[in-house]
């Protein structure tokens, strides 16, 4: 019966490709209902399983530990393509194994879906679980934030493989308590980067002990509720860091851990965070130094984060945010930027992106400093210029244009430096956007 | 120059779904008219306050286990609160504060979490925490003495049941109870609802008529708002009622 199963998805994965179709996520759909949930259980997988949830970061993180282990001279399986679903795992495994089910490969590294990783991992054997952060994101689709975390320690439970966890974030931390058998239990942490704040900046969660319900003590706030805490009840947040993150200077930029320093491409401390959980991986699997510094300085990404283009000669800058933090973080880039600057704001409400808007209502858009104008676009344009109004900006200067061709055009239609914020379903229709301004009008993608 | 003071309950517990947008919206529109708008917030651990001396009480939404955390709390403020309510101060309630405000709330394991039983109504979670009603949420109220479509966006396990004053009647979306008819429960002095969205961000009659009621309340005669620039919220609001009416 498996085996019957397995023939019939590889077949789908062949007709799509003949048809020149992306198989990333049906196979997947079409076995997990022929099998009754089951699907992944009728892989065999002899090799250790890494897999990266949180809920920002993932694909930055799985992206970088694949290329430690490829440099290593490793056969490995990843999902690049964001695929994270148990159903575009399931495609994944479907496309590269044998006609028995069996998977060969070195490593594989997988990038999980924060509500997928108990349902995936209770069917295979999970060697290493990495988790980035939790965020309020797509709130209506997961439910509250809680019943996710819950979801997940309850995994945790039973889990005794690795557990490389954001120390630093209360909401991940306390999954280390939830296996007190589990000797394999390995934090990451930060110094205070220059703009660390004793006091909490954006609207944010976990802001009570997860334990014995007492108010949290930080001693410096990163961003968001990611930071230095410590119950003082019952001294939760006391913990022995694995690897430690220090000397952070964006402006070079540069970071120091485990005694090497490292110089990133990107410079945010988002990325930081991320390159200490992937400099955590390479120290548990034992990479070569030089492994982990080439990965570690030439990462950079272009999906839409914090990409780079130029509208005829106006410097564009491209940051994907489908939640607060992130539209916080790149509101605070922009604004630590000298010189003014408009915005253009693409907000959209499908499915994927969660139907419920109200989180633009969290972005702290009261530190607006020298933006000249707001341009608001996608399927809720209005909603994020009633938001940007009512922060007080003034709305003779905000302009709504749905329609993203308009509204790139509106956008480029004034000099100077130009900044794009778009939530996940509008990233790419908004980068498609800019290239066809491009193509019209001249300009280049960098 | 005229003043509204507004107590903003549990701001750092109950803040789901940009609740404290509402406040935001509030303090704009009384800015915009040179009205002087003051939110003194409370939590838990804060000295009580004078509730009376308030013009409006605002209690946001919060999931389960921050409205454990605050039911204790809250019921320590009931005889402020009751008093206050008495003599005409407003209460604006969202989702966890509307809940509350009844004779309790029985959560999804079967645990009651008191209400400070100010209303007759009372809400019960189901069984399965996947059972919720969530999307957008269109209703009709007749509040200011005009119909209003009022918009916004709900998000509860909670089926609010006894309500005999709903604030609106559902065009589309849930509201109570799921696939119900009414949504949340009003007086001339009360708005408790399950819309978040948040509710006033493109619903501007609402803001004006707590503004109006609280005003007229501390001059002791009826006061007329100066009218403001709604174009951008009644857009906003008419893209989503084309969207979910049509």
């Amino acid at each position: 019966m498996k085996r019957l199963q397995i023939i019939i998805g590889k077949i789908i994965v062949k007709l799509l490709h003949l048809m020149k179709r992306n198989a990333g996520n049906l196979p997947g759909i079409v076995l997990w209902h022929i099998s009754r949930h089951k699907a992944v259980s009728m892989f065999k997988v002899d090799c250790p399983i890494i897999a990266v949830t949180g809920t920002n970061g993932k694909t930055s993180v799985t992206n970088c530990i694949a290329q430690l282990f490829e440099r290593s001279g490793k056969k490995i399986i990843t999902n690049r393509e964001g695929n994270n679903l148990d159903t575009g795992i399931c495609s994944l495994l479907l496309r590269h194994c044998d006609m028995k089910g069996r998977v060969k490969a070195d490593y594989l590294i997988l990038e999980t879906d924060e509500s997928h990783v108990p349902v995936v991992y209770s069917q295979l054997k999970l060697d290493t679980l990495i988790v980035l952060d939790f965020f309020r994101d797509q709130l209506d689709r997961n439910g509250e934030m809680e019943t996710l975390i819950q979801k997940i320690n309850g995994f945790c439970k039973t889990f005794k493989g690795n557990l490389i966890l954001n120390g630093d974030d209360p909401n991940t931390a306390r999954l280390g308590k939830a296996n007190p058998g589990n000797k394999n239990v390995k934090y990451f942490h930060a110094e205070p980067y220059a703009f660390a704040t004793k006091t909490i900046y954006e609207a944010s969660e976990g802001r009570f002990c997860p334990f014995c319900g007492e108010p949290l003590e930080y001693s410096y706030y990163q961003y968001s509720h990611i930071g230095k805490f410590r119950c003082p009840k019952c001294g939760f947040g006391d913990y022995e860091p694995y690897i430690t993150a220090s000397g952070i200077d964006l402006t070079k930029p540069v970071f120091t851990a485990d005694g090497h320093t490292y110089a990133p491409k990107l410079n945010s401390i988002y990325n930081v965070y991320n390159m200490t959980a992937v400099a955590a991986a390479a120290k548990l699997y034992g990479i070569e130094q030089n492994i982990t510094d080439s990965v570690i300085s030439a990462y950079t990404v272009k999906n839409g984060r914090m990409e780079n283009f130029m509208l005829g000669d106006r410097k564009t800058t491209l940051n994907l945010a489908k939640n607060p933090v992130g539209a916080n973080m790149t509101l605070r880039v922009m604004n630590e930027m000298e010189g003014e600057k408009e915005l253009l704001f693409v907000l959209n409400d499908n499915v994927a992106d969660g139907l419920d808007v109200s989180w633009i209502w969290d972005i702290n858009f009261s530190i607006f400093e020298r933006v000249t104008r707001v341009v608001t676009a996608g399927t809720r344009a209005h909603d994020i210029a009633v938001r940007i109004k009512c922060s007080g900006y003034d709305q003779s200067k905000i302009v709504v244009r749905p329609d993203l061709d308009k509204a790139v055009e509106e956008l480029a239609s004034t000099p100077g430096r130009k900044f794009v914020i778009a939530n996940y379903t509008a990233v790419q229709p908004t980068r498609a956007a800019l290239k066809r301004y491009i193509a019209k009008n001249g300009g280049r993608t960098e | 120059m005229s003043t509204i003071k507004i107590l903003h309950m549990y701001a750092d517990m109950l803040d789901l779904y940009g609740d404290s947008g509402n406040m935001e919206v509030l303090s704009y529109r009384c800015r915009m008219r040179g009205i002087e708008c003051v939110i003194d917030k409370y939590s838990i651990d804060s000295p009580m306050p004078d509730f009376s001396s308030y013009d409006l009480i605002y209690i946001g939404g919060g999931a389960d286990l921050e409205q454990q955390h605050i039911s204790a709390d809250l019921l320590k403020c009931r005889e402020g609160i009751a008093k206050a309510y008495k003599e005409g101060v407003f209460l604006f309630l969202i989702c966890g504060g509307y809940q509350l405000m009844g004779r309790y709330y029985r959560d999804a394991d079967g645990n009651d979490i008191p209400g400070l039983g100010l209303f007759d109504y009372f809400t019960v979670a189901p069984n399965s925490r996947r059972k919720r009603c969530i999307g957008n949420i269109v209703i009709r109220t007749q509040l200011t003495g005009k119909a209003v479509d009022v918009v916004g966006f709900e998000n509860h396990g909670g089926q609010t049941q006894g309500v005999k004053t709903p604030f609106g009647k559902v065009l589309y979306g849930n509201g109570n109870c799921s696939k119900s008819e009414a949504e949340g429960y009003t007086e001339k002095n009360v708005i408790a609802t399950y819309l978040h969205g948040p509710c006033l961000s493109k619903n501007p009659e609402i803001s004006d008529y707590m503004i109006e009621y609280c005003l007229s309340r501390s001059s002791g005669g009826k006061v007329q708002l100066q009218k403001l620039d709604d174009t951008l919220e009644n857009q906003c609001r008419k893209v989503m009622l084309d969207r979910l009416l049509k």
